[in-house]
């Protein structure tokens, strides 16, 4: 078992290092932040300036190990843009994405989780059809484009919610609803999936005939043998809801790490689209891992397997 | 950070946050939510250089002289705000510094402060504070305190521009004390000036807070507060104007103008600015089959496009295209309104000019900065159909940046160029921007090398004081300029901002947004 883990460990640490690697490559040669910062206009002697300021007059490689090292070491330097501590600027934002983040996955589960089970049950009803429509409409429709539609009924028509920003608990309803759709559509199908494949079962049968009632044939019965597929599912839209907030909270002026990242990215402040590309990627293996954790403790199965 | 405050608000706040008209403090002056696009990275005042930045400037800080917009619209009268008289005496200017005027942070400004915030220390010594401020100060060899509320600038040449110079950028006032302790970068984030608004909040991703300062030396600011809020979607800043949680708008796209016009609740306003966007020809052997290294292909391209009805499209009425380059209206003096252009659409005559040249239809490549100038894009397709007609084949290279823009090899890119340096002097576009120690002329990517008579010219005319003597050499500078053609200006820039009503605010040239005195009005 604890090999098992260590392998775990070096996959993830591996990861964060390919990530690393690749985030100081494209950044330096997608663009000059100097030229993304200073004035079109600005004059060679302000560049100048500039880049040996901030290191970027040194060859590539000792640019580069400088980032690793301090970034192993937990220093993520300063912003070029207001040259404050990255962390500090990161740690402002979190609260808010996650506070967006966890009320967009409420959303998410609480409507797809439900709306999943009751297409399952009426399965080809006009229910089922209804639900499985919302679904797709749910994670087809680009939520750039829903969050706008949002905003210019409830926002420029009705009146009824703020357009953006925060401050009260209503700024969060379009967003959260925004950035919870999608999700709430894929947990829908995929609940749906898993329970019409465990509602045939035998065992499932074997319960009605002993007289087990039919909320107690669903809730102890279907859905925890249903559970797997969805919390995977439910693991990497963790993943999903942190990429959708890039665009949510743009058009939501949400200030959270998302649009963060936006405008540092066009901005090319390395320092803080490195540390965030970072902190993305270490959610996204950390989900992995809890995900993997779940299995065994769902399904008794995979412990004993890992066991053996 | 998320503080328990921000968590009360969240859950207990119970205010209906739409809906609610610009609040108003216990002294009665509002807060005013201005919704903007973007804010610069720092608020120095000439590292920060920039549109977003100076829409904001003019609220904290404050200039030593002021163009008046109210009393003249071109705002090539000059107003007296920290300095309260200057004169001449030959190479030598001599200021009076305004008594009683305080910083926010509670310290007297006196020539100390003026005479740093205009020194080699600071803008023009070999490893200046704010390097930028060389382009703005060409010529200072002296800048002194002559006692605690005078000060004198010496320049190499007599500069009878002077006084409008320090309307810009360079004129408005630092503390030095302040400036020193703490340094550009970090003054950048937290500033201090002397202007009728403080700093409270910058956050430069985010949000920049200004309280009224009440210790300010001139007339009260109308406004408690003011709040510039980066909202980046254009959806939710017109949503947020009309229901009310925002009291301005900036930067409305051209196609929705008519739209936002349809609601009651809200004005329109726009005005061109002194800034023209245009591009420049390649006009150099790099790459080194540049077909554009020959002038009747420069004009040929120049005479085949309909600028005029290309702006007309796009723009409306709400601003022109300056046929004649450098003849701009707010030159003052030196416009002149019945000037013939040289380079009118002439199609046959385009195509007469590119039989002349060895261009054989090969591709050229227009680099184009994405959604920088508003409407260039759209502007670039039509210009290269009415190209493709006369047998020039341009293809439009959108990029994401400027740094992708100057990487060669490229034919055109794009630029602007500003007018407002010197107030009612065509000094900036024709010899500034287009000079020998110009970006243009010297960068890695740079588009032309002038002329020996261009440089001749130019030398001289940056000298002339006497009017007259001045405005032969700018006609002889820009005539020079026109036989290369080494660009086209395309039009005169347009700003334009939405407002609540029951706002009444004047606009001025540059993007500044003066929420203060005269120009900023509520009921």
């Amino acid at each position: 078992m604890l090999r098992f883990w260590l392998v775990k460990l070096l996959r993830a640490t591996v990861t964060l290092w390919l990530v690393v690697t690749s985030v100081f490559i494209v950044l330096r040669t997608s663009g000059d932040p100097v030229q993304s910062l200073l004035p079109p206009d600005a004059t060679i002697e302000e560049i100048e300036q500039f880049r040996e300021a901030w290191g970027l007059d040194r060859p590539l490689t000792e640019q580069y190990a400088k980032y690793v090292v301090n970034m192993a070491t937990g220093d993520f330097g300063k912003s070029y843009r207001d040259g404050r501590q990255v962390t500090t600027i990161i740690a402002e934002r979190v609260p808010w994405t996650l506070f967006l983040g966890l009320t967009a996955y409420a959303v998410a589960v609480l409507l797809g989780v439900p709306l999943g089970i009751l297409a399952a049950i009426r399965r080809n009803t006009f229910v089922d059809r209804l639900i499985m429509s919302f679904a797709v409409f749910g994670f087809a429709l680009p939520n750039f484009f829903f969050g706008i539609l949002l905003i210019l009924l409830f926002s420029l028509n009705l009146r009824m919610l703020p357009s953006s920003g925060t401050g009260t608990w209503m700024h969060v309803i379009m967003p959260a609803a925004t950035l919870g759709l999608t999700t709430a559509g894929a947990l829908a199908r995929f609940t749906r999936s898993a329970m019409l494949d465990v509602l045939g079962k035998v065992y499932i049968r074997a319960a009605a005939a002993k007289g087990v009632s039919f909320a107690g044939r669903i809730l102890r019965h279907a859905l925890p043998n249903a559970a797997i597929p969805v919390v995977t599912v439910m693991g990497l839209n963790l993943g999903a809801l942190l990429g959708g907030a890039i665009v949510v909270e743009t058009v939501f002026a949400w200030p959270g790490v998302g649009r963060l990242l936006v405008s540092s990215v066009s901005s090319r402040d390395l320092a803080v689209v490195q540390a965030l590309v970072l902190m993305i990627a270490a959610t996204m293996v950390v989900a992995n891992l809890t995900v993997d954790l779940l299995y065994g403790v769902l399904d008794p199965r995979i412990r004993v397997a890992s066991k053996d | 950070m998320f503080s328990r405050r921000d968590f009360n608000k969240l859950t207990i706040g119970t205010a209906l946050a739409a809906g609610i008209p610009h609040t108003a403090n216990a002294q009665g002056r509002p807060t005013l939510t201005i919704a903007v696009d973007n804010l610069w990275s720092t608020m120095a005042p000439i590292n920060g250089i920039s549109t977003t930045s100076l829409r904001i400037f003019p609220n904290f800080y404050e200039r030593l002289i002021e163009r008046d917009y109210i009393n003249d619209p071109n705002g090539l009268i000059l107003k007296p705000k920290i300095a309260t008289k200057w004169e001449q005496h030959g190479k030598v200017w001599h200021f009076e510094v305004r008594q009683g005027v305080k910083f926010h942070n509670g310290e007297e400004v006196t020539a100390e402060d003026v005479a740093f915030t205009l020194g080699a220390d600071r803008l023009w010594g070999a490893k200046p504070f704010e390097p930028r401020g060389k382009t703005f100060t060409e010529g200072f060899n002296r800048v002194q305190a002559t006692g605690k509320y005078t000060f004198e600038i010496e320049t190499d040449n007599i500069d009878n521009n002077i006084p409008g110079k320090l309307c810009g950028y360079i004129g408005l006032v630092v503390p030095k004390k302040y400036y020193l302790e703490v340094g550009v970068d970090k003054f950048g984030q937290a500033p201090i000036g002397a202007g009728p608004y403080k700093v409270n909040t910058f956050r430069s991703a985010e949000v920049m807070i200004l309280d009224a300062f009440d210790d300010y030396w001139g007339e009260k600011a109308p406004a408690q507060r003011l709040i510039w809020k980066i909202i980046p979607e254009y959806s939710a800043r017109l949503a947020g104007l009309v229901s009310g949680e925002f009291d301005f708008i900036v930067n409305i796209p051209s196609d929705q103008v008519a739209t936002l016009k349809g609601y009651k609740n809200v004005n329109y306003i726009s005005r061109t600015a002194d800034n023209y966007p245009a591009f420049a020809f390649n006009t150099r052997p790099d790459p080194v089959d540049n077909p554009l290294v020959d002038v009747n292909l420069r004009m040929a391209m120049v005479h085949g496009v309909n600028m005029p009805e290309v702006v007309k499209a796009l723009f409306g009425d709400e601003t022109f295209h300056p046929a004649v380059p450098f003849n701009f209206p707010e030159y003052g003096k030196f416009y002149d309104p019945n000037a013939k252009p040289r380079m009118t659409y002439d199609p046959q005559k385009a195509k007469d000019l590119v039989k002349k040249t060895k261009y054989k239809g090969e591709p050229l490549r227009w680099h184009i900065t994405r959604s920088f100038y508003p409407n260039y894009e759209p502007a670039a397709e039509i210009m290269i159909e009415q190209w493709r007609e006369i047998g020039v084949n341009v293809q439009a290279i959108i990029l994401d940046n400027f740094d992708l823009v100057y990487r060669r090899p490229f034919h055109l890119m794009n630029m602007s160029m500003s007018s407002s340096f010197i107030p009612g002097d065509p000094y900036q576009p024709l010899w500034l921007d287009w000079g020998p120690t110009a970006s243009r002329s010297t960068a890695s990517w740079k588009t032309w090398d002038p002329s020996p008579k261009f440089n001749e010219i130019g030398a001289a005319f940056s000298k002339a004081s006497n009017f007259e003597e001045r405005r032969k050499l700018y006609q002889a500078l820009s005539d020079e300029w026109q036989d290369i053609t080494p660009g086209l200006y395309m039009w005169k820039s347009v700003y334009n901002w939405a407002h609540r009503s029951g706002i009444t605010f004047k606009p001025v040239a540059d993007s500044d947004m003066r929420m203060h005195g005269e120009y900023l009005k509520l009921s």
